[in-house]
Order: structure tokens, then C-alpha cells, then sequence
């Protein structure tokens, strides 16, 4: 049976104009074909018979299951709800676990996530959204080639359309990328006409970043002397002086990992101070892994982003101490759920605690102490998804139906036990 | 099974009831004036001494969306300063400018308030705003969606295409969006600040080559041939600027003698006098809303203390940024749509600017003359968190307080205010028009904002006490749809409200422009872009009641 208009949610961009085939527990991406997007349909592929719950490795009920799990958080002294890679209704019912058992919530991407947040709390930011982009910008500066192979369909969907609401200069935009010299260069490079692309001889996407910084403060005097990087940095601040609206995009997981909130700091003076007089705005990308519909529930819900400790009694923002790679390192946690739903690949990390997983049905997980596998969002349950912008929010279909659970259901029922 | 309220005090202004005794029951959701036949009579209260109202409407309040999460992030300190544990019943959360969710819900309904409305939806984040509402519990909600500076609806006025395709639009939006009411705000100027406009007045050619007014005009006459009961509700252009009174005059007179309601208006009856060049016009603005019957206010109180100001209005948060408290702002532009600014500020009463502000909120309050065309809101959190309404209304009830608290405020601001001559207190009668009976009025919600019989049972039950801030904030009970889920300020069960929408009839073919504007445009398509109402109920979490259109 053919789809229309199916939502993707494995990658932030949530496009949503896809065409699926599906044939009992097969899915098949039939139109776009030309990307790499078709993978993750083909991930969630079921060819026989449903996997089974297991634990420790042995297949069980789903209902010994739920009730193991339960005993498992119940018993724990200081459980960890990790992951997070699900659509709005399961982490809606994962903070209220969270919440009745007084556990931390951490996202499997926290570590990307929280630059940009320490720096909206510090500074706020200035921001657009994809059509906003597609349809304003003239100029658009990306930090790292690699967010193409990230984001696959950015340039064809939202950087070079074929129709804007704009002038020609919207139409034909201006796009300019950056590598540095320890970046793999995106395919999409040589696919794409008219892309301005450099590879400079930086050791980082930041040091680039901060010499654009240093540029737009004061413009250096050009000698021959003066490097290939300067140069060009010179000259787009120039073109960008003259364009009428100015994207930068960014993808933290690129940015040096220790220096990311910095330079996504530099990045957001850059823009106030180009505000002062003409129109520009940053555009991060991100959300593959749900985390920007994670962080809005858990936003809206406890009243504060992720990761949020809640053993208090009260949600509490606290990324330093109580973030998931620490308190597994520190053995601080003594049981940990792994919420993820959108590929089979996203296992837990590494740990000897009690593990239970709430997981994607073609997840390989003989370690893990519970392992309940459950319905895809948008393929196999019907959802909602928040867009790498924040703003948009895409519904994901059912388009199977081959009796995997829902994950929130499954979440609810632990909860009901404990 | 029936419940008896006994011997309270019953003010309802729709049935001019100015506390006369009377006994109210209750069976199953709805209010009975008598025991109905075959009814039993299972729970009395004595409520000698009590005053009965309906349960309280906050008809502008930003409680969901977007740019309320972002003002949570912003806001952490505040966040972590107010923490709320949970019970048996109820969540945890945390917040007292930008409550969590559920937090704000309880604070409501440990007020009395029994519904609230969002007025900022933008159509692109309908879905987040209510899922945001889904998860407020206790109140009712609904949310008006935000026009005039979209790209399609400037486009269609730009082109001159005829008024019934305007309102084919507007309908398809209130349909896609799930929404109650429409909202513009600073009509084209969004859209302008997008091009690196700064500033737009109301007669002044925007990028897209159109005035304000005529977004005005477009949009309130959509909306009333349409038959939204909310009139077009208007954040006008140049708000916060010095000498805006005449920009908001101006908003009044450009809907042609159709309804328009003006919000926060406060922010937009501003004089540009005297030695700081800032004064108050709301003498002229009260006086134009007295002579003007087709013009309705909510006034956007502040108060003094921190809080965060969340809008739509890009381009003037942007013009506010360098006043921000602390020192950080946040401006987006939005999917060809909208946009919004999120900046926090402290209302301090030792500044000039600031103790003018709060006189002229008063002021406006005081020199409206009919309570039924102006409304209680500190346009939270923007003026004030909407916990304040209890010590607003003691402001408005009690002049000898109000005059005390006019006293230690700015100097050269006292001297800039006619306020402490104002002899007005409002009654409770009054109280109860602006707070129930006239939101409910002017939203088209016929069961709700009244005692009447058959009226939903929303009734909020005080105390009476000398002090009318202790008995508004802390009501000795609350029903919500006959259930008491509030004693004595206390969440004693918990309920989920409905949200409250409205579904005109249009022609369909403006689907047809519409899929060629998201095909070629936008990177949502349209039938994503449209929430069902069976996507409202299984997804985002909330019922919805359908209010009937009334055809002008």
C-alpha cells in the first residue's frame, strides 16, 4: 500500500513529503530515491515474526516484562531515564515516570544540546526557521560541510528551491561553506551547482568561527602576506554588509565538543552585532535524534530543558552533575531505562546496571536486563514530532500495522506497577 | 444526585444578580435554579456569608506555544526559585512568571479562573501551543491565531482579491488551526522587521506594499461576516513607542465601526509630554473607547518586580531589547508567518517610565466607563505574572490603597498622573462583569461566565472577607463542570478542560491556492499543516466544544 505526505523523523528537518510502500512488515521509501533517507525505512523492516520481549536475553510476555521493569525502577535507589529518542506522547509518559520515581532525564544526544540551551539562557538568540530560510534568505553561511550528509535534503528542500516567494536574489541564494582541515568534505558538495565552497587550513570549525568574529568586529588590512582564510572571511563579510538577510547554520555535534558553547556564543554576538544593522539570524540544526521534541516536552512540562533531576522532589535543570555519561561513569545511577524508538542502532551505552530498553523492534539487545520492543513513531504508531527549529511541530502516521506496541502504552503500564 | 449551594451571595451580571441570596444546585455538569425533579439532594453547603460568581475567564494569557517554552529556558532562575512539589494529585513543576504547564493550571484554578485563553497561536506552532494547553489542567483553553503579517494574506490584499476570499482564508485557518478567535499583531509589521524595516506606523506602505490599516480592515471585516464572535483582537502597531495613542486611535477607527478589540492596551496610550518626553493618554484612549460602542480593551496591567515579555512582535522587542533585565533577548523570525520576541524585564517603581506605565493601566481602568468593554489582564506574563489579578483587583476596588501604593511610586511620575483624584472603586458586580460575564460575552461562549440555569457549572465560591485581595486569591471553593476541585485555595481533584474553538463555514476552493502557495513554498505540505479533531483528542490531548458562528 502506497503513502502520501508521510513524515520522516530521522533527521531534524522532518520533511513530510514523502511517498512509503508498505507490504505487511515491509517499508520501503519510494520517493525521494535519491538521498540516503531511504535507510532508515529499510531499518524498520520486520521479514517474519514479531521480536519477542525478553529478559536477560530470553524471550518472555510483554506483560513479564512490564512487571520486571517495574520491579527493576521500584528497587532502584537512583534510577535514570536516558535516550529520549521518541515522539511527544511517549515522552510525555516517560517524565511522568520520571517524576513518580524521582529519576534523572538525560537525552542521547544531551551532550549537543546543551551549548545551544546554556547559551539561550545566557544570552537568548536570534533565529528563523526552515520556510522562513527558504523563502527570505539571500545569504546563507554554513559551518561545516558535514550537516549536509546530516540533514540530507537542507539544500534541496530549503536552500535551493525552485520556486521562492522572494526576489531572484531568494532564489538563486548565495551559499557558502566551511570546512576545516580535520573535516571529511560532504558528497554534496560536487551534487549541488553553485555552491561556494572552502577548506581551510583551521583546526576547527570554532577557530573559523572566531576569526569570523574577529573579522566582523574589525576589518584587517589585506597584504599579500594576508592568509587564504582572512581573505575569504573579509570578502564575505562584504557580500554579507550588502545581502539582505543572512543565515548562518551550525550543527553542534560538528563544533569542537569542549569548545561548542563557546563558539556558539561567538556565533550568537556575531549575529546580535550584525543586527545593529542589517538583517541576519542563525539557523542550528538538529533534532535527529527527537531531542528538540524531548527538550519542548520536558520544557513545558516540568518548566525547565533537559536534563532535568527530579530526585529532589522538584525538576531541576542541571546538566553538570547529573548529565547520563557522568552518572554512568560515576555510578551514580543504579538503573537506567533507554526510551528509543526511531532506529535500531541507537542502543544503550555501555553500563553494568540493570539496563531496561524500551526499544525499536529490530534493536539487537542481549545485555539489556528488559528489552520490550515497540512500534516506530511515524511508521508503525501515530505521533507528533518537534522540527529542528522548534517551531513546527509534524504529525507522524501509522502506516503499518503489525500489532507493535506503542511506547508510550508500555511506559504507562510500568508506571501504573511501580 | 444533586449539590446544594445554600444562602451565598450570587453575583452574575448576565442575569443582573448583584448579591442577591439565592440557592444554586448543581446535577451532573449543569447549574439548576431548583431542584430538579427526581433529583435527591446529596451534598449541601452552607454559604452564608459566601459571594458566588462563575468561575473566572482570562481572555489573554500566554500559556502555551512556543515562545513560552523559550522564556522558561531564559527564565531558569526563576524557575529554580519557585519549585512545586507534587502530591498524590498533583504534578511537580516549577515557575512563578512562566509557570510548567501544570503549575499553571493549578494557579489558575486556586483562583477561581475556570478557562484561558492563548492569544498568540502561531498557525505553524498550533500543535505545540496545544499540546502546551492539553497539559494545563483544571481550566477550559482556547487560543486565537495569529494573522496579518503572513505572506499568503498580505499577498491576497496586495492583489486586491475580493473580501470573500479574505474570509474563505481566514476561515480555512481557524478550521486548520483549531483556534477560537483571530489575532493581529503589529499588522505588517512583522513582516516588515523580516525586510529590516525598524519601524511601521499604521498608514505607512510596508514592504509588501499595503498599510496597516488595510490589514485591519481586511481582517476585522473577515472576521465579522464570518461570524467569529471575538471581534478581530488587535495588538496595535508602535507599541511602547512615546505618542502611540494617536497610532491606536487610528487602530480603533480603522475597522470602520466593526467590532475590534484592543489588547493590552495600556502599552498604547502613551503621550509623548513633558520633561521625559513620556505621558499618559489615557485619558484620550479611555474616552475614545466610552464614545466608540464597537471597540473593545483588555488593559495589560504591569506590575512592579521581574518578569519576562513574550510576543509576537519582533519588531518592536527588538526596539525594546537594550531595556532587557537582565541583559539577554531572543527574536525569531517565522516560517513566512509570524515571528516572536521573547526579552526579560523588570518593572521597577523608582523609574519614571515604569510607575507611568503602571498609573496609566489604572488610569484606563478607571476611566472606562462600561466594565463590559474592559478586561482584566496584566497580558501575562508580559505585564505581570497572572498571580497578581487578586492584588489588581484590591488597585481597582479600593481607592485608599490604590492611593497609598500611588504614593511611594516615582516622584515626577505622581506628578504626571491625575490617578490619585480618581474617586471610582470598582464593585464586585463590576469585578464579576470584567472578569466572567463580559469574556464570556465577547468569546461566544453562551454556557459559560454565568449562574444561569443550565449554565456550566463553573462557580467559584469566596469567603467574604474586608480584604479583597486575600478573598480573590484564595477562594473557599471552586466547581469546575460540578466537580469542586479547589477548598479553601487548595487543589482538591484534578480536571482537564476542553479547548473551545470555532468552525465557520467556507468555500473550498481556497484550498486550491492555498496547496500551490505550501507546494511551492512552505516546507510543511497542507493536509500536515491542518490538525484534525481526531488528532486534537488521540495526539495532542485535548476535547474540543465547537461554539456556534453567528452570521452577520
Amino acid at each position: 500500500m502506497q503513502f502520501t505526505n508521510v513524515t520522516c523523523p530521522h533527521c531534524g528537518l522532518l520533511c513530510d513529503d514523502l511517498s512509503v510502500e508498505v507490504n505487511e512488515g515491509l517499508v520501503k521509501l519510494t520517493n525521494p530515491t535519491n538521498n540516503s533517507c531511504a535507510s532508515a525505512f529499510e531499518d524498520a523492516c520486520i521479514d517474519g515474526e514479531l521480536p519477542s520481549a525478553q529478559i536477560n536475553g530470553k524471550n518472555v510476555s510483554l506483560d513479564a516484562a512490564i512487571e520486571r521493569a517495574s520491579e527493576i525502577l521500584k528497587n532502584s535507589s537512583q534510577p535514570l531515564i536516558n535516550g529520549m529518542i521518541a515522539d511527544v506522547q511517549a515522552c510525555r509518559a516517560a517524565i511522568a515516570l520520571t517524576e513518580k520515581i524521582g529519576a534523572v532525564m538525560d537525552h542521547a544526544n544531551s551532550n549537543t544540546m546543551r551549548p545551544n540551551i546554556a547559551v539561550m539562557q545566557r544570552m537568548g538568540k536570534v533565529k528563523t526557521t526552515l520556510s522562513e530560510a527558504r523563502n527570505r534568505a539571500d545569504n546563507v553561511i554554513i559551518f561545516g560541510s558535514q550537516a549536509l550528509d546530516r540533514f540530507p535534503r537542507l539544500i534541496s528542500r530549503v536552500l535551493q528551491p525552485e520556486k521562492s516567494l522572494g526576489s531572484e536574489q531568494t532564489l538563486h541564494k548565495t551559499i557558502t561553506i566551511f570546512d576545516a582541515n580535520n573535516c571529511e568534505t560532504s558528497e554534496q558538495i560536487k551534487q549541488h551547482k553553485g555552491l561556494n565552497y572552502h577548506q581551510f587550513d583551521a583546526v576547527s570549525l570554532d577557530e573559523i568561527i572566531q576569526a569570523f568574529h574577529g573579522i566582523i568586529q574589525t576589518t584587517p588590512e589585506l597584504s599579500d602576506d594576508t592568509d587564504d582564510m582572512t581573505r575569504t572571511l573579509v570578502e564575505l563579510k562584504n557580500t554579507l554588509l550588502n545581502k539582505n538577510y543572512t543565515v548562518l547554520i551550525w550543527n553542534t555535534g560538528l563544533l569542537d565538543a569542549i569548545a561548542a558553547e563557546q563558539t556558539i556564543q561567538t556565533l550568537t554576538l556575531i549575529i546580535k552585532t550584525l543586527m545593529k544593522e542589517i538583517r541576519c539570524v542563525g539557523m542550528p540544526l538538529g533534532g535527529s535524534k527527537g531531542e528538540i521534541t524531548a527538550n519542548q516536552v520536558i520544557t513545558w512540562q516540568s518548566g525547565v530543558p533537559l536534563t532535568t533531576a527530579f530526585m529532589s522532589g522538584v525538576p531541576i535543570h542541571d546538566p553538570v552533575t547529573h548529565n547520563a555519561k557522568s552518572m554512568l561513569a560515576n555510578r551514580e545511577a543504579d538503573a537506567m531505562l533507554w526510551l528509543s524508538t526511531y532506529r535500531s542502532t541507537d542502543t544503550p551505552p555501555n553500563t553494568d546496571i540493570p539496563t531496561i530498553v524500551i526499544g525499536h523492534a529490530n534493536m539487537q539487545c542481549n545485555d539489556a536486563a528488559v528489552f520490550i520492543p515497540v512500534g516506530v513513531p511515524g511508521i508503525d504508531t501515530r505521533g507528533l514530532a518537534c522540527r529542528t527549529d522548534s517551531v513546527a511541530t509534524l504529525p507522524l502516521k501509522k502506516i503499518r500495522d503489525i500489532n507493535l506496541p506503542n511506547a508510550s502504552d508500555i511506559i504507562e503500564k510500568i508506571t501504573q506497577q511501580i | 444526585m444533586a449539590i446544594k449551594l445554600s444562602g451565598g451571595k450570587i453575583y452574575d451580571p448576565a442575569h443582573q444578580m448583584d448579591g442577591v441570596q439565592q440557592d444554586l444546585f448543581i446535577v451532573g455538569e449543569k447549574i439548576y435554579h431548583a431542584l430538579p425533579e427526581h433529583e435527591k439532594v446529596t451534598q449541601t453547603y452552607d454559604l452564608k456569608g459566601c459571594i458566588v460568581m462563575a468561575g473566572a475567564i482570562d481572555l489573554h494569557t500566554h500559556i502555551g506555544g512556543g515562545k513560552v517554552n523559550i522564556a522558561r529556558i531564559m527564565m531558569l532562575e526563576d524557575q529554580h526559585q519557585h519549585p512545586q512539589e507534587g502530591d498524590h494529585i498533583c504534578r511537580t513543576g516549577c515557575g512563578h512568571i512562566v509557570p510548567s504547564t501544570f503549575s499553571a493550571g493549578y494557579r489558575y484554578a486556586e483562583m477561581g479562573y475556570t478557562a484561558c485563553f492563548e492569544p498568540a497561536v502561531l498557525p505553524v506552532n498550533a500543535r505545540q501551543a496545544h499540546m502546551e494547553m492539553a497539559d494545563t489542567p483544571m481550566v477550559d483553553k482556547g487560543g486565537y491565531v495569529l494573522l496579518g503579517n503572513d505572506d499568503f494574506l498580505l499577498n491576497m490584499i496586495q492583489q486586491g482579491v475580493e473580501q470573500s476570499t479574505i474570509n474563505d482564508y481566514v476561515a480555512w485557518i481557524l478550521h486548520a488551526s483549531q483556534c477560537i478567535g483571530v489575532k493581529v499583531v503589529n499588522p505588517g509589521g512583522i513582516h516588515a522587521f523580516k525586510f529590516n524595516q525598524r519601524r511601521l506606523d499604521i498608514d505607512e506602505k510596508s514592504p509588501a506594499n499595503i498599510t496597516p490599516r488595510e490589514i485591519i480592515k481586511k481582517l476585522s471585516r473577515a472576521v465579522h461576516e464570518l461570524g467569529v464572535p471575538h471581534p478581530l483582537h488587535v495588538h496595535a502597531s508602535n507599541l511602547g513607542i512615546p505618542g502611540n495613542f494617536k497610532t491606536t486611535l487610528a487602530t480603533m477607527s480603522a475597522a470602520d465601526g466593526l467590532p475590534i478589540h484592543l489588547t493590552h492596551i495600556q502599552f498604547h496610550s502613551y503621550g509623548a509630554e513633558g520633561d521625559y518626553n513620556f505621558s499618559s493618554a489615557a485619558c484620550e484612549i479611555a474616552e475614545a473607547i466610552n464614545s466608540t460602542p464597537n471597540v473593545t480593551a483588555d488593559v495589560g496591567q504591569i506590575m512592579f518586580g521581574q518578569t519576562i515579555t513574550t510576543s509576537g512582535d519582533t519588531m518592536m522587542q527588538y526596539f525594546g531589547h537594550e531595556h532587557a533585565h537582565p541583559k539577554k533577548w531572543t527574536v525569531m523570525d517565522i516560517e513566512c508567518e509570524a515571528g516572536c520576541g521573547v526579552i526579560p524585564f523588570k518593572y521597577r517603581d523608582k523609574s519614571f517610565v515604569n510607575a507611568l506605565q503602571w498609573a496609566i493601566g489604572l488610569e484606563i481602568f478607571l476611566q472606562v466607563e462600561d466594565p463590559w468593554r474592559v478586561f482584566l489582564t496584566t497580558d501575562h506574563p508580559n505585564g505581570a505574572p497572572f498571580t497578581s489579578y487578586p492584588h489588581l483587583i484590591k488597585l481597582l476596588m479600593n481607592r485608599s490603597f490604590r492611593n497609598d501604593a500611588f504614593s511611594i511610586i516615582h516622584d515626577e511620575a505622581q506628578k504626571m498622573s491625575n490617578l490619585a483624584s480618581m474617586e471610582r472603586e470598582y464593585s464586585l458586580y463590576e469585578i464579576a462583569i470584567m472578569t466572567r460575564a463580559a469574556p464570556a460575552k465577547i468569546l461566544g461562549l453562551s454556557d459559560h461566565g454565568h449562574l444561569g440555569e443550565g449554565a456550566s457549572a463553573n462557580i467559584t465560591i469566596y469567603t467574604q472577607q474586608e480584604d479583597v485581595e486575600q478573598m480573590f486569591a484564595k477562594p473557599a471553593m471552586v466547581f469546575k463542570n460540578g466537580q469542586l476541585i479547589v477548598k479553601e485555595g487548595q487543589i482538591v481533584d484534578i480536571v482537564h478542560g476542553i479547548t473551545h474553538v470555532i468552525k465557520p463555514e467556507y468555500n473550498e476552493d481556497i484550498e486550491k491556492p492555498l496547496k500551490d502557495y505550501f507546494d511551492n513554498y512552505q516546507t510543511i505540505s497542507l493536509p500536515n499543516f491542518k490538525i484534525s479533531d481526531d488528532e486534537m483528542e488521540e495526539c495532542i490531548g485535548s476535547r474540543i466544544t465547537v461554539h456556534p458562528c453567528v452570521r452577520n
